[in-house]
């Protein structure tokens, strides 16, 4: 899982700057962030948040960060913990 | 009632008085207010208290991005004097992070300092940080790789051992958690990497306090937090500490800018993105209270040539993520020549 993700994040620097997503991880849950293409967001999968890419500037703030309603997220509901303590 | 008191009494003290003073002015409400303490389960949890608001925060640097001065000298001398610290380690820095506040001026003024290749600019502003991004074919640093990114410096999210150096100008003193920020900051650090931060200390506008106390008692009666609580000296040496760098180090520098009026002093916070955020303000500000701490401010404090100064108190931190080749102090109790041999063998002339 985390090497897939991590040979993800390699293909990810057209998106934004490459060195960049070598070091970027997930603010919360500190694990590795996934680049979606279609979105153009990184997703933390550990916590099923995305974060979106403005501009090939990524928006790592919590407040910032999306809930994913999809259903291949395995642990959404510690997704929606985080997150409301956040909006807090 | 009495029974449910006296078991707040236990659990808490300070619940109790707070339960107390409420029922004293509030009767109707006793219940519903005392239960509302004691259920709150953030209340009983989490331990943070929240003194700033961040988001706040966030669009004060959002509108600092777009009144910012080209060339603030205030802002360019604590940057310069931040990244001097740079130029007295033998080591060079490949990778650097740098921190919300004056980052602007930190990128302008690096100058090939420290042998960074790589600059992360992280800010909680977007318009800051697309301002720099915007800007950046100013900046004569042709060899230095810069990526940009928004972050909050309370939730770093940097992988663990990932940069060299970790540079925040004028930023930290807005973070509700500093010794978490801190903390972050060693954990995303390599070893043997440097810390470097500048914030403002507890004497930062004291003159501006003084006025805004005087002015508010004079014209409301009472007073309201107008200045944000500020880090004295000696608690930056503890914070270092307690984040767990190694080779802490701290100095103050207190510069003193010298301005027309109170009014322009304002502006220049507004500008760099200093203005009042605490969670506690008072949101009105009357027209009146404002021009009577711009009198005051001007009769208690300017100079003979009718400008007013106001002092800023900077303390610069530095700190080390450890590594082995640097030096420590030795375990207690496992030194092997006795201190009275020493003053036997030197202390003659005693």
């Amino acid at each position: 899982m985390v090497r897939a993700s991590l040979m993800l994040l390699k293909d990810a620097g057209r998106g934004f700057c490459k060195s960049l997503s070598q070091i970027l991880v997930c603010p919360l849950s500190k694990q590795p962030l996934r680049y979606s293409e279609e979105t153009n967001s990184l997703i933390s999968d550990a916590i099923g948040v995305s974060f979106p890419i403005k501009d090939g500037i990524p928006c790592l703030v919590p407040m910032d960060g999306k809930i994913i309603e999809a259903d291949d997220m395995p642990k959404a509901d510690d997704a929606a913990d985080l997150s409301s303590k956040n909006n807090q | 009632m009495r029974g449910l008191l006296s078991m707040y009494q236990r659990g808490s003290l300070s619940l109790w008085r707070r339960t107390k003073t409420l029922t004293t002015t509030n009767e109707p409400y006793r219940i519903l207010l005392s239960g509302s303490f004691s259920t709150d389960p953030d209340g009983n949890q989490s331990s943070k208290v929240n003194i700033f608001d961040r988001q706040l925060k966030r669009k004060q640097r959002d509108r600092a991005a777009w009144l910012m001065r080209p060339n603030d000298s205030f802002v360019d001398a604590v940057a310069e004097n931040l990244l001097d610290r740079l130029e007295d380690c033998k080591k060079s820095f490949p990778t650097a992070l740098c921190l919300g506040g004056s980052l602007e001026a930190v990128r302008r003024l690096l100058g090939g300092r420290g042998g960074i290749e790589k600059l992360i600019m992280m800010d909680t502003s977007y318009d800051m940080i697309k301002l720099c991004k915007d800007t950046e074919k100013d900046v004569h640093n042709k060899n230095i790789e810069t990526s940009y990114m928004v972050g909050d410096e309370e939730f770093l999210p940097l992988k663990e051992s990932s940069v060299d150096v970790v540079l925040s100008c004028l930023g930290l003193h807005w973070t509700n958690d500093l010794p978490g920020s801190m903390i972050q900051c060693r954990l995303a650090l390599k070893p043997d990497g440097i810390f470097l931060g500048a914030i403002l200390g507890g004497e930062t506008l004291k003159e501006l306090r003084i006025a805004c106390t005087v002015a508010q008692m004079e014209r409301e009666g009472g007073i309201s937090p107008r200045i944000s609580p500020l880090a004295q000296v000696r608690d930056a040496g503890n914070l270092l500490s307690r984040a767990g760098f190694a080779l802490p180090g701290v100095d103050v520098d207190e510069y003193v800018v010298k301005y027309q009026s109170a009014l322009e002093l304002i502006e220049h916070l507004r500008s760099m993105g200093e203005t009042n955020a605490l969670l506690q303000r008072n949101n009105m500000l009357n027209r009146e209270t404002a021009l009577a701490t711009a009198a005051i401010y001007d009769s208690m404090f300017a100079a003979e040539d009718g400008t007013i100064p106001a002092t800023f108190q900077v303390i610069f931190m530095t700190g080390w993520r450890e590594h082995s080749s640097q030096q420590k102090a030795k375990r207690r109790g496992s030194a092997t020549v006795s201190f009275k041999d020493i003053q036997k063998k030197f202390g003659n002339g005693n």
